[in-house]
């Protein structure tokens, strides 16, 4: 048997291939229908090319080799011989399953930058409030500002408009002429110029005018401020302005979920923008025998991407043939990858958003005051030394929200890059998800 | 919708769909602060959306730290911000 877990488009496109030659394949994911962030519906998914999720979600629903496991919470994953064991929790109960192979495909969450005001109701990621409003049909606020980079702003920017939100602004920080650098990565992705229009014609719908070089620097009591900031994210001289909003929705790409792979040991890398992701070989097998990884844990690249690694490692772990067709397409959605971070990079200026007493690790509420004592006064030369002064990263998200930022701004302060031993380290999580001491004592059994 | 969800929130009646999470049963009523922080006591609301920034937890049912933007909401559950 083969266990995929996660039921985004990597997760689906992997259990789909593996099915082809009849392999016993059991689907595990957390959300109560599947989809995943990217599909995530109600009844039905809308958005760019949603006719590809329907015919990926008939096969997995109709097809006979796969059996379908919602609402489940994986927080570990053990070897038993040479099998792989996977132990999950489901409606407070814990379930285990056994298989010769592993796929793992738990994708990615928005990447968030500190900002006085980051933390008050209302100022969300845009995964939030898509998720708000795709998975339980809710809207943040009437009136929303949109902003952050990169190309998902988009898709959420529509979708609110779509639903009747008042998109009050849509402010992309980078400047879209940085795409000029990625010609070659263009020309071996027309298609994205169709989704491109396919947005385009969406904003002009709605009269939403997205603006270039502006970002929230800071939200409080119904009022978001938006700065003019240069190529390098620092506020320009330019009179900020301030605009009436319910909510924010604002975030910075995207950082691969790596705890259950971590969990089952597999290598990971720092690529060139300092993102933690997976080292996979050309099947996507991971440095754990029989353990294979799809989709954005080993590197952001999108749904596209995503469908197709997704497709190649369900091929791998059942023993089929993967044609050269396959990879090309994939070397071509790995270039539109590189181009997407070339062209939406964060500068390390968003650092000089943030005052004395914002909070930066969100959790155990540590600002940046607190941070900057643990450097100057105590003598902290790391992040993990920092994080054991303040608690920065110690509470109940393990990290996974602030431990980039947290480290980026301990570098700044001592004037040092953030080594990958470091990266790599604040990536990994002994659990998954909160289990109790009595459901731990008895798995072990 | 045939069947309509009823729960409280710190006490209050709050009226949902079946499927809807308690995060988004709360927020569609117009509140937005679902807890508020142990030391600064700020108020606090979903952040990621999706499980993993854990800024939503809530009591439910006596059951503290359950992500609220994942807890489907059920009839006659109690969800408070604190225990």
């Amino acid at each position: 048997m083969i266990i995929v877990i996660g039921a985004g488009p990597a997760g689906l496109a992997a259990a789909e291939a593996a099915a082809r030659n009849g392999s016993d394949v059991a689907l595990i994911d957390s959300a109560p229908r599947i989809g995943g962030q990217y599909w995530r519906h109600r009844t039905e998914v809308s958005g760019y090319r949603s006719n590809r999720a329907e015919a990926l979600f008939a096969k997995i629903k109709t097809s006979r080799s796969v059996t379908y496991i919602s609402e489940a919470s994986v927080w570990s994953i053990e070897r038993d011989g040479s099998l792989i064991r996977v132990n999950y929790l489901q409606g407070g109960t814990e379930s285990s399953l056994t298989a010769e192979k592993l796929i793992i495909a738990t994708g990615a969450y928005d990447r968030s930058l500190p900002f006085p005001g980051w933390d008050q109701p209302g100022s969300m990621t845009p995964g939030a409030v898509q998720a708000l409003y795709k998975g339980h049909g809710v809207l943040a606020g009437k009136r929303v500002v949109v902003a952050g980079t990169g190309p998902f702003l988009l898709p959420v920017a529509t979708t609110l408009a779509e639903a009747g939100v008042e998109i009050v602004g849509l402010y992309e920080a980078h400047s879209p002429l940085r795409w000029t650098l990625s010609p070659v990565a263009l020309i071996f992705n027309l298609s994205k110029f169709a989704e491109l229009i396919y947005y385009w014609r969406l904003l002009a719908k709605h009269g939403i005018r997205p603006q270039f070089g502006r970002v929230v620097t800071s939200f409080a009591h119904g009022q978001a401020t938006i700065s003019h900031v240069d190529s390098d994210f620092r506020m320009k001289a330019k009179r900020a302005q301030t605009i009436e909003v319910d909510a924010v929705a604002v975030g910075w790409g995207f950082l691969p979920d790596l705890t259950l792979g971590g969990i089952a040991g597999c290598k990971q890398r720092v690529v060139s923008d300092g993102t933690t992701v997976f080292d996979v070989d050309r099947n996507q097998l991971s440095s754990q025998p029989n353990v294979w990884i799809a989709g954005e844990a080993t590197g952001i690249g999108g749904a596209d991407l995503s469908l197709l690694e997704g497709e190649i490692a369900g091929l791998a772990a059942s023993g089929q043939e993967i044609s050269s067709r396959l990879r090309i397409k994939r070397f071509a959605k790995e270039l539109f990858a590189q181009a997407l971070s070339r062209s939406y990079p964060i500068r390390d200026g968003w650092k000089s958003w943030s005052n004395e007493d914002t909070v930066i690790c969100r959790c155990e509420e540590v600002t940046l005051a607190n941070i900057k004592e643990s450097v100057v006064e105590l003598g902290a030369e790391d992040s993990r030394t920092a994080k054991l002064f303040t608690r920065a990263g110690m509470g109940l998200c393990q990290g996974r929200v602030c431990s980039r930022n947290v480290a980026e701004i301990v570098a700044g302060l001592t004037g040092c890059s953030v080594s990958d031993e470091e990266r790599i380290a604040s990536s990994n999580r002994p659990i998954a998800a909160p289990i109790s001491l009595g459901l731990l004592g008895d798995g072990k059994k | 919708m045939s069947e309509i969800i009823s729960f409280t929130f710190n006490g209050r009646q709050v009226q949902c769909e079946p499927g809807q999470s308690i995060a988004a049963a709360v927020i569609n009523t117009g509140t937005l602060s679902l807890r508020t922080t142990r030391f600064g006591e700020d108020p606090r609301s979903i952040f990621c959306g999706i499980g993993i920034c854990f800024d939503c937890v809530v009591v439910v049912d006596g059951v503290a730290n359950q992500r609220a933007c994942l807890v489907t909401a059920q009839s006659g559950m109690k969800v408070e911000s604190r225990s």
